[in-house]
């Protein structure tokens, strides 16, 4: 058990005053008010600078475009960016689909493209679920059909976020539809420049832009799959498994603890601007922190976020969203019609924060997966609870409908 | 709240800590199956079993070696009270340690009263409220204590009974007991700040020791509700299977996982920097609360008419997360007591 400060070497704190002063120069009120603006979850400029550090990969070494840092500076620079708002959803779809690429691309493809996603210029997302499709990403129906060296693909992908700010997208189509639903399925690293790729903007009231993409016969090289025919499922397992917080460890560490750490980012920020709010003087001198109702309420959220970073393994995605969710909407009560006011509304400077962070809530409930499925992996893979029988577990079930229909 | 101060988030135990948490979880179960906690009740105090833990040091395992402890800090204390918790053990481990580890770091402690406490032949309880407010109260281990720790004004005082009071039967069957607090023989041990400073850490400390025990006792109440989810059917399934029954069950695991983590937090805080984070002890008591009350009830209740029924054993856990969970008071005044720390370390910069 440690939870003391990481005290910095003189290397560190350079290092620290380094990444401040790149922030404090790349991180303009243009960059934050063009994010609120567009929610697209990326902003180029600041992703390329980034790259010319070697910080979109700070791990790597320098000769792979990385900058060699160690973990307590690359926590710093986690940290720093995270205080300045630095637009990170794209970053966030390239780093979980990098390490797939790393395992499972052709020699040629991880050539050409790891080099370009740690400079910047290359970005990936999910394409994962479908608009009919849900949470059940093994139920796939995106075909991909083998001609020659080439593969032609047809479907739609839905809530493929950063799509248009991306290169590639990591997609998972289904090769067999004849094999069992887990094992019929093939993933590729689709050029998203290539023809018959539409993509088409989908807005959220999170302030979130999103994608729906739809493939119609798009022809790609065979250089582009990642892993075996039919063993997209594998593929797939790295980084789904990453995204679900597997891994996350308990023991000497600077990281987040909980999966959940970037939802509860934003009802920090909200709390701090409730409490500003709170502590902030009326015109007969008495502040709204005075009444222990208001008390009572901003310490039942604060008490939630503790609970949630605190919170490890698959239960932190479910407390750190529901923690957001619950919180956000107290928040809002607390304040009242202020809450309401979005940021860069004139009387909203200190709870404009709260307005965004109820609306964005919403979504942390299921993006990544949904809480019900981690729910259901806390009841099978931890308590080990006997698993539900559902009869499209493991075979596509519509198919068979459909078959049925035709006979 | 500040969150991007660069801090190490290390959750995990020691070696010698988990050989701390191995040896007493060991201890509980062979020497305390529910049978023994059954047969404690009403009064909730076994003293075989409370001299055999005192045989093991847990009398006085937190108090200074120069008092005949071993010096272990809350931190340490922490690990036995999660497991006399999943145990449900009928023993005043924690007031007594609360009380006691006052009672040492006390100017004017009598010496043979800290050595007999240390042996564990002396039980001392700790009054949750000050006396000046409240002279006669419920004070938590006032049925086996003959000596209460107290706050009266701003003097730490020993009150002392030659026998303990009459048990106040109660939903958790814990050793409470009614003690009139300007009474009996008084005796102060600290005067001015430096008394309420004591009393409050003391407080403190049974509040992240009571939580560590809720932590316990529901992760084993949660343990008992799954097995029983395994193995019992409906409809040709077993009801674990169906999200209506391993949903809520989730829901408890949620809970404590991170409970247990925020009452590590807020005890090494307590620990080594007790002047910054100041939320975080009522933070972990006020949700360590909330999740026993919302555990120990969900897992007798997916245990339908029979987790209702005295001879569940998730019976003998339902009772005990409300019967020691408010002994201090009602938890939202711990709720309260999170926004009043962090708007005095927003007005004090930190």
């Amino acid at each position: 058990m440690d939870f003391s400060p990481v005290r910095l070497d003189t290397g560190q704190q350079e290092f620290l005053d380094e990444v401040r002063s790149f922030l404090a120069e790349h991180v303009t009120e243009d960059v934050l008010e063009e994010e609120r603006r567009t929610g697209s979850g990326f902003n180029e400029r600041v992703h390329l600078a980034l790259g010319a550090k070697g910080w979109l990969m700070p791990a790597w070494p320098a000769e792979r475009g990385g900058a060699g840092l160690d973990p307590v500076r690359a926590r710093i620079l986690e940290l720093e960016m995270r205080r300045a708002g630095v637009p990170s959803i794209t970053t966030g779809t390239t780093n979980l689909v990098v390490k797939a690429v790393e395992k499972y691309a052709q020699p040629d493809l991880a050539a050409e493209v790891l080099p370009a996603v740690a400079a910047g210029t290359v970005r990936l997302c999910l394409g994962y679920t479908e608009p009919d499709g849900g949470s059940d990403i093994a139920a796939a129906k995106t075909r991909a059909v083998r001609d020659g060296d080439e593969w032609v693909i047809n479907g739609s992908k839905i809530f493929t976020t950063g799509a248009q700010n991306c290169q590639y997208t990591f997609l998972i189509t289904r090769t067999d539809p004849e094999l069992p639903k887990h094992r019929g399925l093939t993933m590729f690293l689709v050029p998203l420049a290539s023809k018959g790729v539409e993509i088409q903007a989908i807005r959220t009231y999170g302030g979130e832009r999103t994608n729906i993409v739809y493939y119609s016969d798009v022809r790609i090289s065979d250089r582009y799959r990642l892993g075996g025919v039919n063993d997209g499922w594998t593929v797939l397992r790295g980084p789904l498994d990453e995204e679900h917080g597997y891994g996350r460890g308990t023991g000497a560490q600077i990281g987040d603890v909980s999966m959940g750490s970037s939802f509860l980012h934003t009802l920090r920020r909200a709390i701090d601007g409730a409490l500003v709010w709170a502590t902030t003087p009326r015109d007969d001198g008495s502040r709204p922190i005075d009444d222990r109702m208001v008390r009572y309420r901003l310490g039942t959220v604060a008490i939630h976020m503790e609970a949630g970073l605190a919170t490890q393994g698959p239960m932190a995605r479910v407390k750190g969203s529901e923690a957001l969710v619950r919180g956000a909407a107290q928040l809002v009560d607390l304040v009242g019609p202020l809450s309401l006011l979005s940021e860069g509304t004139p009387g909203a400077e200190v709870t404009g924060i709260i307005d965004y962070a109820h609306r964005f809530a919403q979504g942390t409930a299921t993006y990544g997966g949904t809480v019900e499925v981690f729910r259901g992996i806390i009841a099978q893979h931890v308590l080990g609870l006997p698993r539900p029988n559902y009869p499209g577990s493991k075979v596509l079930v519509s198919r068979k409908r459909d078959a049925g229909k035709a006979a | 709240m500040d969150g991007s101060e660069l801090r190490y988030a290390d959750y995990s135990l020691s070696s010698d800590q988990e050989a701390v948490r191995d040896a007493f979880h060991d201890f509980f179960a062979k020497q305390c199956p529910a049978e023994r906690v059954r047969e404690a009740e009403p009064l909730g105090f076994d003293e075989a079993l409370w001299q055999q833990l005192a045989d093991m040091g847990g009398a006085s395992m937190g108090l200074p070696e120069r008092a005949g402890g071993d010096g272990a800090s809350i931190v340490d204390l922490l690990l036995v009270a999660e497991e006399a918790g999943a145990a449900l053990a009928p023993v005043p481990f924690i007031e007594h340690a609360a009380a006691s580890r006052a009672l040492a770091a006390a100017p004017g402690a009598p010496a043979g009263l800290l050595a007999d406490a240390a042996s564990g032949g002396r039980i001392l309880g700790l009054a949750m409220q000050p006396a000046d407010v409240q002279a006669r109260q419920l004070v938590p281990g006032g049925a086996v204590a003959r000596h209460v720790v107290a706050l009266a004004g701003d003097s730490l005082v020993v009150v002392h009974a030659d026998e303990p009071p009459a048990l106040a039967p109660n939903q958790g069957s814990t050793p409470l007991a009614w003690w009139d607090l300007a009474g009996g023989v008084r005796q102060e041990i600290a005067e001015g700040p430096g008394a309420v400073a004591l009393y409050r850490r003391a407080r403190a400390e049974w509040k992240v020791l009571t939580a560590a025990a809720l932590v316990g006792l529901t992760e084993r109440a949660l343990w008992i509700a799954v097995e029983f989810a395994k193995t019992r059917e409906t409809m040709g399934v077993p009801i674990g299977s169906l999200q209506g029954v391993s949903f809520p069950l989730a829901d408890v695991a949620i809970g404590i996982s991170g409970a247990r983590n925020l009452v590590r937090r807020a005890a090494w805080m307590l620990e080594n920097e007790p002047l910054r984070d100041r939320h975080l002890v009522p933070a972990a008591f006020a949700y360590a609360a909330e999740v026993a009350t919302h555990g120990a009830t969900t897992s007798a209740h997916m245990q339908g008419g029979l987790g209702f029924t005295i001879e569940a054993d998730a019976s003998l856990y339902f009772l005990r997360a409300k019967g020691w969970s408010v002994l201090a008071g009602d938890p939202a005044e711990d709720v309260i007591a999170v926004a009043d720390a962090l708007a005095d370390a927003l007005a004090g910069g930190r």
